[in-house]
């Protein structure tokens, strides 16, 4: 059922993933993808606007170690992913639905693969936490 | 039928809360209740936060008196990394406490207390303030007060950061130390407070003592509640606010527990009802008994009259002379005397002024040792110090890392709430009669909870002279049956 | 001339923010001398119903402080915007939710649940909760309803100022007020302070290194932190690069690290998040493991990050 399939937000750099290939064939296969021009432009802030919106998981696909265009940006990301760990896991967020895959696939071709794997690590976790179901009127 | 006359919010007061007062057909107070009407539950959003961070985090749990918390936050650190404080650290915290101290007792007096007995208890209320407490105890007073306090508090902004939120203390030590320049205007400061203590002790002699009228009103027994009294004293048994050990006696005055605060939870349980957020503390060895004093209470009250109740005497000389001088005026120890707790507020005031100027002459208050870092994790830690209001005590308890995984805090409000309700309903059921009820019998019935709780100060409580005071008097379903303005 | 009507309220507060006024000691004179204050809670006897009666703008300046906790809380908050021209939030609980705003990491009824009936000291054989109406013996009370989370004060209502701190500083508050008093208020949803970083004003900047590269976390119990040196380089986290100047910096006088309570600067919309990304470029670790360690060392990074703001945060609180 279309409702029960977890949501996954996908950042993926540029550089190293799909750049061979049209970006409209990607966005056909992937729901939720976000082409970025490197993992370190990826800030907290995004992740959990994103969790905030209702993704049940997100997935950044990043450069090789070594191989970033803009030096240590993939580096940075990861850095940022782990202290974000903490935060997440006060949320009620587990640590599965993010997650930071470093590699590169220029014809984009692993992409969606790559977002159903995380889809089915995340559903064995159920739907993640939303918005409390009381809703409280404290505004007029 | 029953007439409820609701109080909200009841001011001048620190803390959200209002008051049911209901009549009886024959115009007679059946009952009172004093309700509070806020929780926000610090003992559960601290879990998981290192314990270091609570010295920090619990001043937010009162404004009026953060010291006190940040106090006891750091003394159960002591307490859980199983480290003492330095000589010089322990003096540093000390000129901190004791600053505190006097200049809450000292704004409560003057701004809270003083207008009911220097001004009158049923006096126009638009004079029942500073205002007319400076018409009659001139303008110089005013200006004093506001010196001592403001002069007080640049001492805890230098030990502390800002006074209203401490963020010092650290287990074994504190963090920024006092130099020595420093140490000449804290001289001054402790100098003058204590000058200016003894003042207000005059005033509050001449305009309370000499006054027969007054006098009746400390002892009259719509004031008068029979509790027992908890407080800390020190090893010599006198009133002690920093530490100690927790002493409680009975209404007769007779010893009935003493022990180490790291015992409290044997002696101290909370009431719940459902009519307020606040738990009711009352003596668990003796069992719930509710609302009732005497021989069949299980109730005790907490802060200067109930500290003086229990000591064997104060700890400092000049101090000493007033405390003699009061329970032979009072008659009785221990003092049953609602009011009177103004008047052992200031006596400890005038302790607190002579303990900043003993630590001020004190060598080593400005030593190089400020920390000791010789922590070892015990995973408890109990905190308590004396409050302004009364007995504080924090209690954590944590994982391997130090993060907190139980908090239980017992605050000195809680300690004296049930006795407030008592306090209220007593002078309620003396000073109500009828439905035409008086707009002094407000301020009557306002007295009996003010004297408990030394409140914020009220600078600008002398700035609008207007205070107009507007009762309802509501019927059962709520519609008005009468208002009574004053003006 | 009439003097402008100003009110005072505090909702879900400490009175620390009331402190602070009483802070400005003398100076207050003349402002409040120009002015006619009609509502202090803590300090003068008027009402809430005083305030009902007025008409709608009667107030000119309507001073808000504490967060939104419960139901009593809720229905002043909107009282006192249709009654006031103006609405200044004041204080960190008002502008961000504040300390009390970590409960918004717990439910209600895991909070009643502790203070009613597990707590050590608790004794309630019937296990008895609060009402927020109840009946004794004939009698009629009510209490306010307390809410599931914490809000600020523009989640409730229309804020035009604010004016942050934890408790604002009394010169501020001074500035606040006589910018109201001589028609100077900048732009409607102002902060009252400054826009830039603490670190912009912190005596210890000049004693910041020119790249900060962190391989371990300490906590500041756990060593003794060497006054005269930027916390960070040392290792122990201080929110200072994500929280707006003002308060002068008087934790950091007495050799105490920034906790953020003026909160998020200009324009920033979880300054928790942008923390991280701030703290991660000042990690130097190489391999996996020791990034991982490092990250430990964060103890509670949830507490650090949002100690005064997690209300007005992303996220707002941790779903239940």
């Amino acid at each position: 059922m279309k409702e029960n399939e977890p949501k996954i937000v996908c950042f993926s750099c540029r550089f190293s993933w799909g750049y061979l290939v049209d970006e409209d064939d990607i966005y056909a296969k992937v729901e939720n993808w976000i082409p970025i021009i490197c993992t370190g432009k990826v800030d907290p802030v995004h992740i959990l606007t994103a969790f905030r919106n209702g993704a049940d998981g997100v997935l950044i696909l990043g450069c090789p170690e070594g191989d970033c265009h803009y030096q240590d940006g993939n580096i940075e990301a990861r850095k940022r992913i782990n202290l974000l760990y903490n935060v997440l896991q006060s949320y009620g967020i587990d640590k599965k639905r993010l997650k930071l895959h470093l590699g590169t696939d220029p014809e984009g071709k692993t992409i969606s693969s790559l977002v159903k794997e995380m889809a089915d690590d995340v559903r064995k976790l159920g739907p993640s936490l939303k918005a409390t179901s009381k809703q409280e009127k404290v505004t007029t | 039928m029953t007439k409820k006359i609701t109080i909200n919010p009841i001011t001048r007061l620190e803390g959200h809360g209002k008051i049911d007062i209901f009549v009886d057909d024959k115009g007679n107070v059946e009952d009172a209740f004093w309700q509070v009407v806020e929780l926000r539950g610090f003992e559960r959003f601290c879990l998981g936060r290192p314990a270091e961070e609570m010295p920090r985090i619990t001043p937010n749990i009162c404004g009026v008196c953060p010291t006190p918390h940040n106090m006891a936050a750091t003394k159960a650190l002591d307490d859980l990394y199983s480290v003492s404080p330095t000589e010089t650290a322990k003096l540093v915290r000390q000129l901190q406490y004791n600053a505190f101290m006097l200049e809450d007792h000292f704004i409560h007096f003057f701004f809270l207390s003083a207008p009911d007995f220097v001004v009158g208890p049923i006096a126009n209320p638009a004079l029942r303030n500073i205002v007319g407490v400076i018409q009659k105890a001139g303008i110089d007073v005013g200006k004093k007060v506001i010196d001592i306090r403001k002069r007080c508090r640049e001492i805890m902004t230098l030990i502390g950061s800002k006074p209203a939120h401490p963020e010092g203390g650290l287990p074994g030590g504190v963090p920024r130390g006092v130099k020595e320049e420093e140490r000449v205007w804290i001289k001054q400061t402790a100098n003058d407070a204590v000058a200016m203590t003894q003042f207000a002790l005059d005033i509050f002699k001449d305009v309370v003592l000499k006054n027969k009228e007054y006098v009746d009103l400390v002892m009259n027994d719509a004031y008068r509640l029979q509790t027992y009294y908890m407080g800390l004293v020190d090893d010599s048994g006198n009133v002690s606010f920093y530490d100690g050990t927790i002493r409680i006696v009975d209404p007769a005055g007779k010893e009935y527990a003493h022990f180490h605060p790291s015992d409290y939870i044997e002696h101290i349980g909370e009431w719940v009802e459902p009519w307020t957020y606040v738990r009711l503390t009352h003596l668990r060895k003796v069992g719930w008994g509710g609302l009732v004093e005497g021989d069949n209470t299980s109730l005790y009250r907490v802060g200067p009259l109930a500290r003086l109740n229990v000591a064997k005497d104060m700890a400092t000389p000049l101090a000493q002379k007033e405390y003699e001088q009061m329970y032979n005026i009072l008659g009785e120890k221990p003092s049953h005397h609602t009011l009177a707790f103004h008047w052992a507020r200031l006596i400890e005031a005038l302790q607190a002024a002579e303990t900043m100027k003993q630590i001020a002459e004190n060598p080593m208050l400005t030593g190089n040792e400020i920390r000791n870092m010789n922590l070892k994790l015990k995973k408890v830690g109990i905190g308590c110090v004396e409050a302004a209001r009364g007995t504080l005590i924090h209690h954590y308890e944590t994982d391997d890392n130090g993060l907190l995984t139980k908090v239980n805090l017992i605050v000195a409000t809680q300690h004296n709430a049930a006795p407030i309700c008592m306090s209220v309903k007593k002078a309620a059921k003396k000073f109500v009669k009828g439905t035409e009820v008086e707009e002094g019998f407000l301020n009557m019935v306002e007295m009996a909870f003010r004297a408990y709780d030394p409140c914020l100060a009220c600078a600008t409580h002398s700035l609008n002279k207007r205070m107009p005071v507007e009762l309802n008097i509501r019927k059962q379903d709520g519609s008005i049956l009468r208002t009574i303005r004053s003006e | 001339m009439d003097k402008q009507k100003v009110a005072i309220l505090w909702l879900g507060s400490c009175g620390g923010c009331d402190e602070t006024i009483v802070d400005i000691n003398e100076l207050i004179l003349g402002v409040v001398n120009s002015v006619e204050l009609v509502l202090w809670p803590v300090a003068l006897d008027f009402k809430y119903h005083h305030i009902e009666k007025m008409a709608d703008g009667e107030i000119a300046l309507g001073i808000i402080n504490g967060h939104v906790r419960n139901s009593e809380q809720a229905e002043l908050a909107h009282l006192m915007r249709k009654k006031s021209q103006v609405i200044l939030a004041f204080g960190a609980c008002a502008c961000f939710g504040g300390t009390p705003g970590l409960a918004n990491l717990r439910s209600k009824e895991d909070i009643f649940n502790w203070v009613y009936r597990e707590a050590p000291t608790v004794i309630n054989p019937k296990g008895v909760y609060p009402q927020t109406k109840c009946n004794i013996d004939g009698k009629e009370l009510t209490l306010p309803n307390m809410l599931e989370s914490v809000y600020s004060l523009d989640q409730v209502i229309d804020v035009d100022y604010y004016l942050p701190g934890c408790p604002p500083p009394p010169y501020l508050v001074l500035k606040a007020f006589t910018a109201f008093l001589e028609n100077t208020l900048p732009a409607k949803g102002s902060s009252l302070a400054s826009h830039k970083a603490l670190c912009d004003t912190c005596p210890l900047n000049a004693s910041k290194p020119d790249k900060i590269a962190l391989t371990e976390i300490k906590r500041i119990h756990e060593v003794e932190a060497d006054p005269t040196k930027c916390f960070l380089s040392q290792g122990i986290l201080c929110m200072g690069p994500a929280t707006r100047s003002g308060c002068g910096e008087t934790c950091i006088n007495i050799n105490i690290p920034c906790r953020g309570c003026f909160g998020p600067i200009e324009m920033v919309e979880d300054s928790g998040a942008k923390y991280l990304s701030g703290l991660a470029s000042m990690i130097d670790v190489d391999d996996e493991a020791d990034l991982q360690n490092i990250s430990t060392q964060v103890r509670d990074a949830m507490g650090y990050l949002y100690r005064f703001s997690l209300p007005i945060s992303i996220m707002e609180r941790k779903k239940l």
